[in-house]
């Protein structure tokens, strides 16, 4: 913006009198200019995101009293196995939703980058359809073709023998049924990241290996996941992150005990459990301690993205 | 949801933290004429606000249904913690002990008289609204009596007797409530009630003489036999085959409801609404049955007035006029929701009264008998959790295939972690 406004004025200088003032104008309107952003990043962003630290130090009852207690809330947090039951099945979730979705979007980007597909905008296009879904929607149709009573799926299952179910109140199936969801919305967006990428290949590779005699799998064991590497780290990054925030999807599938998602807590991941914690609970301090929790991990993952990111283009 | 941005998700996660300073100051100052009410959803709460503006139409009044109970206490905790409170507010009777801890937060209607209507109303439902030192911070509402509501064409399909007389005498105890699902369920393949953790042991538990908390308010839910008889009565119940395992209020439940996938479901008096507006084609094909175990109660609400409302006479104008005996047994007549003010319990309009909804059972009669000879037990800060505890682990061993034989240790090992003691 900076940059972008001195280069105007330089082509179209001012009077010579009024120049200083002018410029000093200038160069405060710029901050003007971007104050909005970061005004409203440090109420809603910045403040907040401090004022977290702080209160994770207190047993702070937002209607009563506020005691400081250290780091009282942390020491509980690790001997909580509620909490180290969400941080397990955050894991879970996050693998059953980010290693097939990762798979298929390869696949699916390579078929889309074929010189040959017809209609290849639409196909393009139609997989981001998900992504534009709203997650309550998502959620709302999963549950009922997933249901154990009236679902589709188990009806299915029940045509060919199979006993219905209960996908909500079992472990592994609560899992499996938000890892789908995941899945389901984010394969688009993911396929979309990898063709993009694919793209800026020369197709005169692909056509140079054909001609070589390379079969369809070897190009795609050769050229297509190679030249994607850097995209490829990158949204393993990035999922792992959205990963470890997963929360709409568990808070509205068991909608009997919505904030622990079940009554044994089987799906409860640990934006849940910090929610439950502060807004269930209210116990504003210990919520606040998993979500400082929450961040290290994060700033952990985006440290990883860094140092691995940073290597690839070492490599090159 | 899934932010893609960690900083975007910590914004996310906490920006709702921000501002949480209690407020202080005495409140007032508003023009007296009106009031800001906040109320549950689908209670017909408008019907009530309606009558009192046809009698005071120089008042507005300004309703506004926040959700859920539980959804309102959560907003009502937010606005006390420093946003902008209501002029009144209805809280619901196991949200209420975590206020009653906050006595700061609310004004104390003896300032406003509460002394002289103390009378009119249940001593023990009156007393759980009273701080430590003898604050009052709330007026009751509404009480929940208990009874079971039946399908009377399943029980009548089943070979069972469907005459709420010979019903009720099916099931003297649990033991036979749980005899009597076995019957049905040989009968008829099919699940003969919702859950267990809810219409068995909830129940159950609300007909003690001592609760999670013993009359000198220490906690005694690991130790109380009668709390370990209720939970085991609710495993007997989860194991026995006889439910259907469908929550109470999830969505399964409600369609179970609608297409007769139990036959009977234990119906606190708020729950008759719940179950008109969750299955209105099966009008006529209920009927009521008196609670198996005695008397008990479970439910009910409290009217309170935040410290900071801008027009708390106003407020207490409305509770005066809505909750004397008289406005309770009017308000009963609209919703049927049932009176804490036992003035009324012999009065016709109580007594004659008949729901055709559930095949013209006298509820008020009903209802108001399951609640003689209760025995009141103190309810205190965290037995709501404990209570979502034992739940939960009747729910893990009925729905989610928990061991039924290490439940109660389950339950109370929860508990430990959930309440810290």
């Amino acid at each position: 913006m900076t940059a972008t406004l001195s280069q105007a004025s330089r082509a179209a200088p001012p009077p010579p009198r009024t120049k200083k003032i002018a410029g000093v104008g200038e160069r405060l309107s710029a901050y003007a200019y971007i104050a909005p952003f970061f005004v409203i990043f440090g109420v809603f962003g910045l403040f907040p995101f401090a004022f977290t630290f702080y209160v994770a130090l207190f047993d702070w009852n937002p209607i009563g009293d506020q005691v400081f207690i250290g780091f009282d809330n942390f020491v509980r947090m690790f001997g909580d196995p509620r909490f180290w039951n969400a941080a397990g099945n955050t894991v879970s979730i996050w693998a059953l939703s980010t290693v097939p979705q990762l798979l298929l979007a390869l696949v699916l980007a390579h078929v889309l980058n074929h010189a040959r597909l017809r209609f290849a905008l639409f196909f393009r296009m139609s997989v981001l359809v998900p992504y534009i879904t709203s997650v309550a929607a998502t959620a709302i149709v999963f549950v009922q073709l997933f249901d154990r009573d009236y679902g589709l799926f188990n009806w299915l299952l029940g045509l060919v023998g199979v006993e219905p179910i209960d996908f909500v109140q079992s472990t592994w199936g609560s899992h499996l049924l938000i890892a789908t969801m995941v899945m389901w919305r984010w394969f688009g967006y993911t396929t979309l990241l990898y063709l993009a990428s694919l793209q800026s290949v020369p197709r005169s590779v692909f056509e140079a290996a054909a001609i070589d005699g390379a079969g369809p799998w070897q190009r795609f064991r050769h050229i297509t996941v190679p030249s994607l590497r850097a995209v490829i780290i990158f949204t393993v990054v990035t999922s792992t992150i959205g990963g470890l925030q997963i929360f709409t999807e568990p808070l509205l599938i068991a909608t009997g005990a919505p904030l622990t998602c079940g009554a044994v807590r089987q799906c409860q991941t640990l934006t849940l459990f910090l929610y439950e914690q502060g807004f269930g609970q209210f116990e504003f301090g210990y919520g606040s301690a998993v979500g400082v929790a929450l961040f290290v991990m994060v700033v952990a993952i985006a440290a990883l993205n860094y140092l691995l990111s940073t290597r690839i283009k070492a490599d090159r | 949801m899934k932010l893609r941005s960690p900083l975007l998700s910590a914004a996310a996660a906490l920006a709702l933290l921000t501002a949480c300073t209690p407020g202080t100051g005495g409140g007032g100052g508003g023009d007296g004429k009106s009031f800001e009410f906040w109320s549950f959803s689908a209670i017909n709460q408008k019907l009530t606000v309606d009558a009192y503006q046809a009698k005071r139409p120089d008042i507005q009044i300004k309703l506004t249904e926040v959700g859920t109970s539980t959804e309102t206490a959560q907003s009502l905790t937010t606005a006390l913690a420093g946003g902008k409170v209501p002029d009144l507010v209805l809280i619901q009777g196991d949200n209420l002990p975590q206020f009653v801890q906050q006595p700061q937060n609310f004004v104390d209607l003896r300032t406003l008289g509460a002394d002289d209507v103390k009378g009119d109303y249940l001593d023990w439902v009156w007393r759980q609204s009273v701080a430590k030192d003898g604050e009052v911070l709330g007026v009751p509402t509404d009480v929940g009596g208990m009874a079971v509501a039946y399908r009377t064409d399943l029980f009548a399909a089943a070979g069972l007797p469907t005459d709420r007389a010979a019903v009720s005498a099916l099931w003297p105890t649990w033991d036979a409530f749980i005899e009597t699902g076995k019957r049905y369920k040989q009968a008829t393949g099919k699940a003969f009630t919702d859950n267990a953790a809810t219409s068995v042991f909830y129940q159950a538990v609300n007909q003690v003489s001592e609760k999670y908390y013993s009359a000198d308010r220490k906690l005694v839910y690991s130790t109380n036999p009668q709390v370990k008889a209720a939970f085991d009565l609710g495993i007997k119940a989860a194991t026995a085959g006889i439910t259907s395992g469908q929550s109470s209020f999830e969505s399964a439940w409600s369609a179970g409801m609608a297409q007769g996938q139990y036959a009977a479901v234990s119906a606190p008096s708020w729950m008759l609404n719940s179950i008109r507006s969750t299955a209105p084609d099966t009008k006529g094909k209920w009927d009521i049955a008196k609670i198996p175990g005695g008397s008990g109660n479970w439910g009910g609400s409290y009217l309170a007035i935040p410290k900071r409302a801008k027009n708390p006479q106003a407020a207490w104008e409305y509770i005066k006029e809505m909750q004397s005996p008289q406005g309770q047994l009017e308000h009963f007549a609209r919703v049927g929701a049932l009176p804490s003010t036992p003035a009324v319990y012999q009065d016709s309009k109580l007594t004659d009264a008949k729901d055709p909804f559930f095949s013209d059972a006298p509820t008020g009669k009903i209802y108001t008998d399951s609640l003689l000879g209760l025995k009141p037990f103190y309810i205190g800060p965290d037995s709501a959790a404990i209570g979502q505890e034992f739940l939960n682990a009747i729910t893990n061993v009925e729905q989610s295939g928990g061991n039924p034989a290490t439940a109660w240790d389950d339950a109370l090992r929860n508990i430990k972690t959930a309440i810290g003691e």
